[in-house]
């Protein structure tokens, strides 16, 4: 059951990508003005490489043909060259910049979810306190700031004023200039170890859930072996040679991470608050109580696990707009990822670039989106029967 | 026989904008051990609020007042919320008016039950817990390979029955039915009862059936106590009420509500609107409803009085009594 | 027996008129209630109180200082100040607050509050006209794909999927580096867009709980056509939820304008946005240096903040109306 729905799921989604495409490419190149125009328009490129590029991109068929032709190149990942790093192929571009941005966005999404789970939970449990008034003061107003804007005060406070984190780039070219190592390679053992952590932290928790049914237990398996594999790629970072540049990346990320949660935190715990203030007055919460379980036993397992789906829903909603948000803190931190890229493309009128670009953070949302739809039904028991 | 439940002039209040909800005012009566009660009236008289300060788990504007309620010699009252935990379910179960949202629809039922069972239970293993849900679901009629589904591939008959093998998880001395099957279609509340009932004599357990409806208490409990806004107007054992019912609300409940044994009676409904306990008269609260409330209704309470053996009615003027006790009002 | 006919007729001309006015009426008193409600939420009124506040300053308080006070600053002094070509050379620029320009002036020496309030209307031209039109294709779609249901119900919920996940500011970005985007393209294409988004997929959830509504039935009985159905009977219905999703994409319009005239890439002579944009852009928001020109970047970030979250707030607060659920006992 759960595969059948996780396969219709991937068709879904398989079916919404095709759409995506659809759509970018009609805006791009059925317009008035579109990729052709601006291309022969571009005085960067010479004649020969306009017509080079209008003969491999078959830019003077018929425009059905070229659709065709667009969406065979967009899943061979055939992009087309881009403008401004020419003649780079834009997938290479897009290749090394991806990873940057899932980081950054996985990171921060991720933080955003517990603090806003953590603290939309605290908040309806301690209704009518001061520190609910306050947070929820707190919430909206990051809500609702202006990203730049915020962006700013950050900047100053972190860089500026506390001048603890390092505000321009993805690395200190000081540190790198004396190597010849290559930075997107660290970057991608970094996220490596990322993912192993990650797998153990899963494993692990699927293992204590199947052999314990001891809360006590359970919990002893997780955070040991969690913590077993963290201690263990410290210490494998620590002695390698490369670890001060790993380091250096992950330095530079803070900031970045910090400004994409605090986007994003409130949203999650505005619905949790009001999500959890729904559910504590269901009857099986009484039920629960009655039963004799401890407050907290209450709160957390039966309250707070079922009050959390409407979260997680929530955020596929609101996906576009911490991707929006992404992209501001992106460029605003020089951040070369995707959204930086994107913006970086447009303004040098690098079009290439910039669709795929577009394309990419399309597809980027389309993934989350399907891992969060992925998640939900291992949380939801209604849905995986 | 000694006395499981004891509840001494218990009176529980809301608070609320509009003022003071006497929603439970002066209630008393005990159970004993393997009796079983019911507690009968309409809606919004009071019942689940008598049954929720006996559980200790009332919202944040409820305020005992005062009273005792007195449980395995521990006055219930005054405890800690952590030590009323300790009798919760261990002591004092219930099966809930909405048995339908009773259960969290993302645990297992079984493990909802274990949950209760190991709470309570720290040295039972989870596999003699697991044998324990196994044989309640036998008990109340369930296939016990049910135990490793959710909520929601539960019938609605299915999910009363696991919520009252969920009562009896942790071998309860009393259990509190609010209106447990009420949700249900009539037939199949029925057998539930009546299974209910079997196993409440079987395990000799003592029992509160709560119900607006007295035709189908009376098919369970052995005593009946009639709630009328906020007080209880009537109490003795079930025979005596259906036989003789002093109390004129009484009366009219029983004749608002075709009996399923007897003969179908005419129905007839009391008359007028069910009262507003908030800021409560200081006379009779049924006269304004009452077919013989004389002026003296009008002017004060009547006290609650054995009117014959064993039967309680606050009335100045009982209905169907053979020996009259009280000649007159004075 | 002659006379009843008659009668009769007098009767239906005198209901014909009633019915409109019963209907008035009605609404009237449904406004009435549901401001009592929407006004007990501190945060709608708050919202409220702020959007007034700019309107009046946009609207009522600008035209007179631009044609009064700002005039003699103005180069030609006969014409009103205008804050997109009103340099004022005399002093160094940009200049802190002063009696002469309240809020300082820019890198080019135009008068801050000007410009901020100057950009005031547009503002909320460009948030209403898009939050309009998405409205009004939102409610249209929405109704008419839960009254037909089947594919056509079908195809539009698949679009409105889409949507919901499109990278908006990232599209924005790009359609706006290829074309000249002026403010009314952006409210059009804003509104076009999220007309077929996630609204629809409301809309359409309220329009079939009117739709099994059994009055809907006997108009159906009584002959009235499909789209006199739609229009007389459930838009009316689903009305108080489209109002509520307006106020949320006035926000969102006006924050995506905010980004995009930010990052300079929109085809305007001034807009809150751009006011930053320009601050940026000559060097005077790095790092610690920010508090020294604060009058070029706060008052114009603060505004689009507040605007933004006023919207946003009154949005709460008719949730609060249209959710009986979340309302307090
Ligand atoms: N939390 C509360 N606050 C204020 N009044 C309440 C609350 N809960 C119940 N009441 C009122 O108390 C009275 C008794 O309610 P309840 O005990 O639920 O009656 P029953 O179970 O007999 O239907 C009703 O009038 C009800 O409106
Ligand atoms: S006291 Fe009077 S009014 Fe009250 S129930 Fe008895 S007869 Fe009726
Ligand atoms: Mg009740």
């Amino acid at each position: 059951m759960m595969l059948k729905y996780i396969g219709n799921r991937i068709l879904q989604i398989a079916i919404l990508l095709v759409i995506y495409v659809a759509i970018v490419f009609f805006l791009l190149h059925a317009m008035p003005g579109g990729i052709k125009t601006l291309l022969i328009s571009n005085p960067k490129l010479t004649p020969q490489a306009q017509e080079a590029i209008i003969r491999a991109f078959g830019l003077n068929q018929p425009l059905w043909l070229q659709f065709v032709d667009y969406m065979k190149n967009v899943f061979t990942l055939n992009l087309g060259i881009s403008f401004s790093y020419y003649p780079t192929p834009v997938w290479n571009i897009i290749a090394e910049r991806l990873p940057r941005t899932v980081l950054l966005f996985t990171v921060a999404t991720l933080i955003a979810f517990f603090v806003g789970f953590a603290s939309g939970k605290s908040l309806a449990w301690n209704r009518g306190k001061t520190t609910e008034y306050v947070s929820t003061i707190v919430g909206i107003i990051t809500y609702t700031i202006f990203t730049p804007l915020l962006i700013f005060v950050m900047i100053w406070f972190f860089g500026s004023f506390l001048g603890i984190f390092p505000l321009n780039q993805f690395l200190n070219p000081d540190l790198w200039i004396h190597t010849r190592l290559n930075a997107q390679v660290i970057f991608l053992y970094i996220l490596l170890t990322m993912l192993i952590i990650g797998m153990v932290m899963l494993v692990s928790y699927l293992v204590a859930l199947r052999f314990s049914h001891r809360v006590r237990t359970r919990r002893l398996i997780f955070y040991l072996s969690t913590i077993i594999t963290v201690v263990f790629s410290v210490f494998f970072w620590w002695v390698s040679p490369v670890g001060i540049y790993a380091a250096d990346i992950l330095w530079h990320m803070v900031l970045p991470v910090m400004t994409v949660t605090i986007i994003s935190y409130a949203g999650n715990m505005l619905v949790m608050r009001d999500s959890m203030l729904e559910t504590i007055k269901e009857d099986f919460i009484t039920t629960a109580r009655a039963k004799g379980l401890p407050d907290k036993v209450v709160r957390d397992k039966h309250a707070a696990r079922t009050a959390m789906l409407p979260v997680v829903t929530n955020f596929v909603l609101s996906l576009g707009f911490v991707v929006s948000g992404g992209v501001i803190t992106e460029s605003l931190f020089s951040w070369p990822g995707m959204g930086m890229t994107l913006l970086d493309s447009t303004l040098a009128k690098d079009y290439p670039l910039a669709a795929g670009a577009l394309i990419f953070t399309g597809i980027f949302v389309l993934f989350a989106h399907l891992a969060i739809d992925i998640i939900y039904a291992f949380l939801d028991p209604r849905i995986r029967y | 026989m000694k006395a499981v439940l004891e509840i001494k002039n218990l009176k529980m209040y809301y608070d609320t904008q509009a003022g003071q909800v006497k929603a439970a005012d002066d209630i008393s009566f005990s159970l004993y051990e393997g009796e079983s009660m019911g507690l009968v009236g309409e809606s919004g008289c009071g019942k689940t609020s008598v049954s929720m300060s006996i559980m200790r788990l009332l919202p944040e504007n409820a305020r005992i007042i005062s009273g005792n309620i007195f449980f395995g010699g521990k006055d219930i009252v005054k405890l800690s919320n952590e030590e009323m935990n300790k009798i919760r379910w261990a002591g004092i179960s219930m099966i809930f008016q909405a048995a339908m949202n009773s259960l969290n629809p993302v645990y297992r039922v079984g493990d909802q039950i274990i949950e209760a069972i190991t709470t309570h239970e720290p040295d039972v293993t989870f596999e003699e817990a697991r044998q324990r849900v196994a044989s309640l679901y036998k008990l109340v009629g369930l296939d016990p390979e049910r135990m490793d589904n959710y909520p929601h591939e539960y019938s609605g008959g299915m999910k009363q029955r696991a919520v009252i093998a969920m009562s009896l998880a942790c071998n309860p001395k009393l259990i509190i039915a609010d209106e447990p099957t009420t949700a249900l279609d009539v037939i199949v509340q029925d057998t539930i009862l009546r299974e209910l009932e079997k196993i409440q004599k079987k395990l000799n357990m003592s029992m509160i059936y709560i119900s607006h409806d007295i035709a189908v208490i009376a098919e369970v409990a052995s005593k009946i106590a009639i709630m009328y806004a906020g007080k209880i107007v009537e109490m003795s054992d079930s025979v005596t009420i259906f036989k003789r019912p002093a109390h004129p609300y009484t009366v009219g409940l029983m004749s608002s509500f075709p009996s399923i044994r007897g003969a179908k009676k005419e129905l007839v409904t009391i008359p007028g609107e069910p009262p507003n306990l908030l800021n409560a008269p200081d006379h009779c609260r049924f006269a304004p409803r009452c077919p013989f409330a004389t002026d003296e209704c009008w002017k004060k309470e009547p006290s609650y009085e054995e009117i014959e053996d064993n039967h309680f009615v606050a009335c100045f003027h009982p209905q169907n009594l053979k020996k009259q006790v009280r000649a007159n009002a004075g | 027996m002659t006379n009843n006919p008659n009668t009769t007729v007098e009767m239906a001309d005198a209901k014909l008129e009633s019915p409109a006015l019963i209907r008035m009426k009605l609404m009237w008193r449904s406004f009435k209630e549901n401001w009592k409600i929407f006004s007990q939420s501190k945060i709608g009124m708050i919202g409220l109180y702020i959007v007034i506040i700019f309107a009046v300053a946009g609207f009522i308080v600008y035209p007179i200082l631009a044609a009064t006070v700002w005039k003699t600053t103005s180069l030609n002094a006969m014409a009103s100040y205008n804050p997109v070509t009103g340099y004022d050379f005399v002093q160094n620029n940009p200049a802190p607050p002063s009696w002469a320009h309240l809020l300082g002036t820019d890198p080019l020496g135009r008068d801050i509050l000007a410009q901020l309030l100057y950009s005031t209307p547009r503002e909320f031209m460009l948030g209403i006209v898009a939050a309009l039109i998405t409205v009004i294709i939102g409610t249209l779609i929405g109704t008419v794909a839960a009254y037909f249901g089947g594919a056509l119900d079908t195809f539009f919920m698949r679009v409105a999927d889409i949507v919901l996940l499109f990278p908006f500011i990232p599209f924005l970005i790009v359609i706006s580096g290829m074309m000249q985007v002026d403010l009314l393209t952006l409210a059009l294409i804003i509104g076009l867009l999220s007309g077929f988004g996630g609204i629809t997929i409301v809309l359409r959830s309220q329009a079939l709980i009117v739709k099994s509504r059994p009055f809907i039935e006997s108009a159906k009985i009584s002959g009235a056509s499909d789209s006199y159905i739609i229009v007389n009977h459930i838009i009316p219905n689903v009305m108080p939820l489209s109002f509520l999703y307006m106020m949320f994409n006035v926000t969102g319009a006006i924050f995506s304008e905010a980004v995009l005239s930010f990052f300079g890439l929109l085809n305007i002579k001034m807009s809150w946005g751009l006011m930053i944009y320009t601050a940026d852009t000559a060097g005077y928001i790095i790092g610690s240096n920010i508090w020294n020109y604060w009058w070029l970047w706060l008052p114009a970030g603060a505004s689009i903040t507040l605007l933004c979250g006023a919207f946003y707030f009154i949005g709460r607060g008719l949730d609060e109306v249209v959710n009986p659920r979340l309302r307090k006992r």
